[in-house]
């Protein structure tokens, strides 16, 4: 990885931006397609088989672990370069706008190294949303063109997921698709049975992680979480699964240290290549190439194409209409703690698993929506984190904060309590609303001179109510189960809701749309102004459901960029 | 020997402004009364980087320096040690390093870790005033009587007070910090009941052991006895 460009005025079947999962799943196919490719990519080359700390305690680690600045998820997160700001590479907020927050990696691989690798399918609904409740827009696509796909990726990439349950809204996988789930923990059978009381239904989650080995990956130890990378490549990581074999066909090249800025288009307004930065030395460059496929990230890829002005698109490619960076979304989040008494008493267990929940809560309300008994539309799920896990600085968060015990006391407050929390997670969908967005700011630049993005964010009334519905949910479920929240529970959901961006969902920014007056990209992730243009990242979404986004992120990717070589083959880029 | 009216930090390689706002906290201190306010102006701001945002993960290291004081140091072990003694197989505190981890967590170059700084030293201070208030030539050497009253005093503002004064504070901080650091080693692992962390070829479903206790519990609260769906036979014990 990393090798030098032989030269840049060879040219290119294709020119990926990233290496994420948008990106990673691009290079996949269109390598093994024949086309020759060049993958840019802002960050260093990473490699999990020897960089990734498996077994390593907190104890071996600067402030035992401890999120910094730095490293803001804490010090093994698989984050090279980047965290909620980085230096020299900067963004804003406007002024009057809600706070919006905005997480990025410079790496191979991107943000697939550290993610959850929560895999969950967007369902039928998720696809069609206007039509059913007259709120944000119809994606040109449906569930039918998009689940062949989900089922290529689970195949390949390896998720793990139960037996079809028939849940509303929630496709099961045909069979071959899913590896088998581990088993659940032992606090989730105890939450599954107050969930069945409310009439609540539980899952096996489904994650991007193995229970079966898979050609040169082996199966998950059971240890060590996936936040930190893989050395064994057992869970989803672009750099382990996507990367390497693209590479293995000899089509593709990987430049890093390459912050890409503008897409580069001829008198005919197609694109003929991009410009970057080379990071270490300053220099711009220019690379040519006869597709061009954003997968910087959503925002980043939004970024890219307001950023790419010329005659013929004085305002960014595929802005004509003022549609680039418009309706940026992200997950909907809110959080309880619970502590229970009832899971004090258990024999000692082993609850590392697969590092996240085994069973997670699907949005349970579509037919109390449809007896009109909520006062918000869409949904959410939940996810779970309980147990016996590997403790951390905030152990003491255990404890309740009137409890100043030391010694002995200390010592037996601590064992009876270990293991007896249960952290409720709300994801849930946003509708995009008008005032959620992202533009140039006028003034700042980076490091480099590139105009940097200022963000402007508003939640709305529907996903604040959202989270006040959750928050209720959790402080009946935490009653059910005979426990006590934890700390200050926040009733106000304009108050409890998440800071955008912070669920590090962010998408919507490039949509696509069945016309160019609605949108930056068709069904294909194709720009409307610049037909070999490919946007191959969240940005393309229409809407933004309560499923984690990466899944789809991959299957679009993949459907898109074989269309893609479709087009190549047929010599109409 | 550190405490009121020596710098109990280390200050060369600060920066112009650094080096004016520790003065005019000094400057500050010395005009008014409190102990703890004056050992506050003394918790001048550390120098230097942090870890960067791509450091060794396999091999890691912590790159800034320690900068407590000798006694500082004493006196953050034995205040570790009053919070978690040895007992039973159970180390002490300091037997685990706990007081070198809050020398480290000071003199971290980050927001956070200065703030606690900006609490904890004071904290020391006052814990040496305290000792030299009663006779004594600085608490670590203090006898230990006198020693455990001074804690158990700082203990009992703590609990009376809440947060409402700088010594509940440094106490709550640094208890919680304690604890932390204690059970993140692997003899704190081993305390509190973490068995986690190694290989395992697969994922077991709860023992009945377990399962007698989830069943026992399910039963007082009127749960339905029952296995989440979807699992298949993974799910069977």
């Amino acid at each position: 990885m990393g090798e030098p460009l032989k030269s840049y005025s060879d040219g290119y079947d294709a020119i990926i931006v990233g290496s994420g999962a948008g990106g990673g799943m691009a290079a996949y196919e269109l390598t093994r397609r024949g086309m020759k490719v060049l993958m840019l990519e802002a960050g260093r080359a990473y490699d999990p088989l020897t960089e990734t700390p498996m077994f390593q305690l907190p104890s071996d680690a600067p402030l035992r672990g401890d999120g910094t600045p730095d490293k803001p998820f804490g010090f093994y997160d698989a984050t090279i370069g980047g965290g909620w700001d980085i230096p020299g590479e900067p963004y804003t907020v406007a002024p009057g706008s809600q706070p919006f927050t905005w997480w990025r990696s410079r790496m191979m691989g991107g943000r697939t190294n550290h993610w959850s690798r929560v895999a969950l399918r967007f369902g039928p609904y998720d696809f069609k949303p206007y039509s059913r409740d007259g709120l944000g827009m119809d994606w040109p696509i449906g569930y039918d063109e998009v689940a062949p796909w989900y089922d290529k990726v689970e195949r390949l990439i390896g998720v793990l997921g139960g037996s079809p349950q028939g849940l509303e809204n929630i496709p099961d996988s045909p069979a071959g698709c899913l590896q088998p789930p581990p088993p659940p923990k032992a606090y989730e059978v105890l939450l599954h049975r107050a969930l069945a009381r409310m009439e609540i239904p539980t899952a096996p989650v489904r994650a991007a992680i193995l229970t079966q080995a898979m050609e040169d990956r082996a199966a998950c130890i059971y240890a060590t979480q996936c936040l930190r990378g893989c050395q064994i490549k057992a869970n989803f990581q672009s750099t382990t699964v996507l990367i390497p074999p693209a590479l293995a066909t000899g089509n593709l090249t990987v430049r890093t240290g390459a912050m890409v800025y503008q897409v580069d288009v001829d008198r005919h307004g197609k694109a003929s290549g991009v410009s970057f930065v080379d990071k270490q030395t300053g220099e711009h460059h220019s690379v040519r190439g006869k597709s061009v496929v954003l997968s910087a990230g959503a925002c980043e890829s939004a970024r890219i194409l307001l950023n790419s002005k010329s005659q013929l698109f004085p305002d960014g490619i595929g802005n004509a209409h003022g549609k680039v960076g418009r309706y940026l979304m992200d997950s909907v989040g809110s959080g309880v703690t619970g502590q229970f008494p009832a899971l004090e008493g258990l024999p000692p267990t082993n609850d590392d698993g697969i590092s996240i929940m085994h069973t997670y809560v699907p949005w349970w309300g579509h037919g109390q929506q449809a007896a009109k008994k909520l006062d918000f539309p869409r949904g959410y799920h939940v996810e779970l984190w309980g147990g016996r896990v590997m403790p951390t600085m905030s152990i003491a968060d255990i404890l309740d904060p009137s409890d100043l015990s030391r010694g002995s006391a200390l010592r037996s407050a601590l064992r009876s309590k270990f293991g007896s929390t249960i952290s409720f997670a709300q994801r849930g969908e946003m509708i995009p609303n008008e005032n959620s967005y992202c533009e140039l700011d006028p003034q700042v630049k980076d490091r480099w001179g590139i105009p940097v993005l200022r963000f402007h964010w508003q939640w709305g009334e529907t996903e604040t109510r959202q989270v006040a519905h959750a928050t209720r949910t959790f402080l009946e479920i935490i009653d059910r189960m005979g426990g006590k929240p934890l700390g200050h529970v926040e009733m106000d959901g304009s108050k409890a809701i998440s800071k955008g961006g912070e669920i590090i969902h962010e998408v919507g920014s490039a949509r696509m749309g069945a016309s160019e007056k609605d949108s930056v990209v068709n069904g294909w992730g194709q720009s409307w102004a610049v037909k070999n243009l490919f946007v191959a990242d969240g940005a393309v979404m229409t809407s933004s459901p309560d499923k984690n986004p990466t899944l789809t992120i991959l299957a679009l990717s993949w459907r898109n960029s074989a269309h893609l070589a479709d087009m190549a083959q047929r010599g109409e880029l | 020997m550190s405490g009121p009216g020596k710098p109990i930090a280390a200050h060369a390689g600060m920066d112009r402004r650094s080096l004016m706002r520790w003065a005019s906290a000094v400057a500050a201190s010395l005009a008014s009364d409190g102990y703890f306010g004056r050992g506050q102006a003394f918790a001048a701001p550390v120098a230097g980087a942090g870890y960067g945002r791509d450091p060794n993960l396999v091999e890691p290291k912590t790159p800034w320096p320690r900068t407590m004081s000798a006694s500082q140091l004493g006196a953050t072990m034995l205040l570790c040690d009053f919070i978690l003694p040895a007992e039973g197989p159970a180390p002490a505190a300091s037997a685990l390093g706990v007081h070198e981890l809050l020398d480290e967590w000071v003199s971290a170059p980050y927001p956070s870790q200065q703030e606690d700084r900006e609490q904890i030293l004071p904290g020391l201070a006052w814990l040496e005033t305290e000792a030299l208030r009663q006779g004594a030539k600085s608490f670590a050497t203090a006898p230990a009587p006198l020693r455990a009253a001074i804690l158990t005093r700082l203990e009992q503002m703590a609990l009376a007070d809440a947060d409402s004064s700088p010594q509940a504070r440094f106490y709550r901080r640094v208890r919680r910090l304690v604890i932390g650091a204690y059970f993140t080693t692997e003899a704190g692992f081993k305390d509190i009941g973490y068995i986690g962390n190694q290989a395992l070829a697969a994922y077991p479903a709860p023992s009945p052991e377990v399962m007698a206790v989830l069943d026992r519990e399910s039963r007082k609260l009127g749960l339905p006895i029952e296995m989440p769906p979807g699992f298949g036979a993974a799910s069977t014990p």
